[in-house]
Formats: structure tokens, C-alpha cells, sequence
């Protein structure tokens, strides 16, 4: 099975070589999305030959991981993960990741830190584990599903849902927006797998405390508004 | 004639100048231009039939023919502004596309030179 890392980087000089070295050791093909950087990740990405497209203009996280969905989707590739670039993910989980896809258990796994208590992580504040907990009731709430993670970037698609995020993706909180489409609206299955995530080792999180607060009513509006959209159409 | 139909005629005038100068330039397309003409026309009738229009006003509970001339105004202005997002969201995703299109050609392009 071909599997493809889309790796969306904006700004990431500091930690995009570490990534991309640990991807290259563990042998999988990669993508990287260089969304108008207006640091040195260009010229790192340059220097080093690594594979990548650059965006002409910054779109932002949705709009760059979808270009790696339809690279993803032209190149004929079987997987697609979303790996960030700050050295938050992990590559020694693809294997998990990708484990339900190829025992046609899933079409979309995510990369879960919240799935069991043990498994507890680094990455979160108190009140981003707030809204990621009241975002999972939402989606619980609209869809009756439960998604404990719902915002985690650490997904792997196989070939029916890249073709659909190639063809239509939100670009603004595309994780638990997409999630929630995935779950009400098609017959697609997701599966969660618990991971670790590491301590970005550079680069500033886009998430900001107290915007989780503004994050989380965003993602509310736009499952209210996808539900009603569905609904007539 | 009363102050309020010279100033609609200043008003007409203006914005007929404007929206055909900008016509001329190729500034403004033709489609756009028609719902932007419906003001003068309006600020024209007024101008030259300021007593039925009056008359209208108060029929429809307005004191004055200035509060009604507001009330139009703002309502065809917020029936632009909405289309004019409408518009913005609608080029926005052509954009994205667009974007992500070429960012992938290029892309393919210096594949093949290699």
C-alpha cells in the first residue's frame, strides 16, 4: 500500500529538518506544504531537496492540508496522514495509525490522546482540554457518535476519504469539522487510536488559550450551519 | 423647488458622474453597475416628484419625506452589501482552488524538468 505524509508547514525553520529526517529514516514518502512560510522553511526545504509544494499564497491550515489531500489524490496514493511539522507527532504510531485501514476496519483513523487517561499528554492546557471535551460532546450532541479527539491533526485517511477531502475540505477548523461530516453525513467509518504527543520542539501552537474559548463556539456555528445545509439540500 | 429636491438633484448628479465615469474606465462591469444605477433613479424620483412621494411617506407612517429617503437608501445599501459578500465568498473559494491548482502544476512542472 502506498502511504503519502502530508505535512503542512508554515513557519516551522526551527523543527521542519528534525521532522522530515525522522520521516526519511522510517522510509515513507512525504508531501510537505510550505503555506507561504515567510521564515527560512523555504530555504531549509530548498537546501535539503526535500519533496514539497509551495503554496503561492498562504491559505491557511485547511486549505494547505487539503493541497496534500489532492496530491495525495493524483499520485494514486492508498494512505494519507496529516503529520505536523513542529515535532508534535510521532512516527513510530504511523504503523497503529494506519493498522485499521489495512485490515479494512476504518476509513479514517485519528491519532487520539484522549482515548484512554493513561495515555495522557503534554500538548494541552486545561482549558483546550475543555473545549476539546465540550467540541466531543457537540459532535456526540448532532452526530451520536463520540469522537474523544476531535480536534487531533494526526489522521490517516485511506483512499475513499482522500478523494473526498480532495474534492471538498472546510478551511477553517478543518479537523473537527470534517470528523463531524464524516460521521453524520456518509457511511465512511472512524476509528480512534490512542497516541502520545511529544512538546512542540519549536514554533508557537496556532491554538492560543484564550482563543479556544472563540475556537470552540466557530465550530459550533459551522456543524449547526453544515446540519441545516444538509438538511434542505 | 424645495431644498430637499435641489440637494436630490446635486445627489443624482454626483453619482450619475461617478458611476458612469467608472463605467468608462472599465472600473466597474456592466452587471455590477445596474444595481448601483437604482440609487440615482431613486434620488431622481424624489427629485422630480417630491408630493406623490411625500404623499407615500406618510401614507406608510412616515413624519417626513428626508426619514423615508433614509430608509430606502439604507435598505438598498444592505441588499448591496450582502451581495457584495456573496460575491467575496463565492471568489474566495475560486481563489483557494485557483491557488492550490497552480501551487500543484508548478509543482508537477519542475518534476519533469529534472
Amino acid at each position: 500500500m502506498k502511504v503519502l505524509l502530508i505535512v503542512p508547514a508554515y513557519n516551522e525553520e526551527g523543527s521542519i529538518e528534525k521532522t522530515i529526517e525522522s520521516i526519511s529514516k522510517a522510509n515513507y514518502d512525504y508531501i510537505i506544504i510550505n503555506d507561504g512560510s515567510s521564515d527560512h522553511t523555504h530555504a531549509i526545504i530548498e537546501k535539503n531537496n526535500y519533496n514539497h509544494i509551495d503554496l503561492i499564497f498562504n491559505l491557511g491550515i485547511g486549505g494547505a492540508v487539503q493541497t496534500g489531500y489532492k496530491y495525495a489524490f493524483e499520485n494514486n496514493y492508498d494512505i494519507a496522514i496529516q503529520f505536523d511539522a513542529d515535532g508534535q507527532h510521532d512516527v513510530s504510531y504511523i504503523d497503529k495509525l494506519i493498522d485499521p485501514i489495512k485490515n479494512n476496519k476504518a476509513d479514517l483513523v485519528i491519532g487520539s490522546c484522549f482515548i484512554n487517561k493513561s495515555s495522557n499528554n503534554l500538548r494541552s492546557s486545561k482549558i483546550r482540554r475543555l473545549g476539546i471535551h465540550f467540541l466531543s460532546n457537540v459532535i456526540k450532541l448532532f452526530s451520536g457518535k463520540r469522537i474523544h479527539d476531535p480536534t487531533s491533526g494526526f489522521r490517516a485517511a485511506n483512499a475513499k476519504v482522500i478523494a473526498k477531502f480532495a474534492n471538498n475540505y472546510p478551511q477553517e477548523y478543518p479537523e473537527p469539522v470534517s470528523n463531524f461530516e464524516i460521521l453524520r453525513y456518509s457511511n465512511l467509518r472512524i476509528k480512534e487510536v490512542p497516541v502520545k504527543m511529544n512538546k512542540r520542539t519549536a514554533g508557537k501552537s496556532s491554538i492560543h488559550s484564550w482563543k479556544t474559548l472563540y475556537a470552540a463556539l466557530n465550530v459550533l456555528l459551522s456543524i449547526i450551519i453544515i446540519s441545516i445545509r444538509r438538511k434542505s439540500s | 423647488m424645495t431644498n430637499i429636491q435641489i440637494e436630490m438633484t446635486i445627489a443624482t448628479i454626483i453619482l450619475f458622474i461617478i458611476i458612469m465615469t467608472s463605467l468608462k474606465h472599465n472600473s466597474m462591469s456592466i452587471k455590477n453597475s445596474i444595481s448601483w444605477l437604482l440609487l440615482p433613479i431613486i434620488f431622481a424620483l424624489i427629485a422630480i416628484f417630491p408630493n406623490p412621494l411625500t404623499a407615500l411617506a406618510h401614507w406608510l407612517g412616515f413624519e417626513t419625506l428626508s426619514n423615508f429617503i433614509f430608509l430606502v437608501t439604507i435598505a438598498l445599501l444592505i441588499v448591496l452589501c450582502f451581495s457584495l459578500t456573496l460575491t467575496v465568498s463565492k471568489q474566495q473559494q475560486q481563489i483557494t482552488k485557483l491557488i492550490q491548482e497552480l501551487s500543484i502544476m508548478k509543482k508537477r512542472d519542475k518534476k519533469d524538468e529534472k
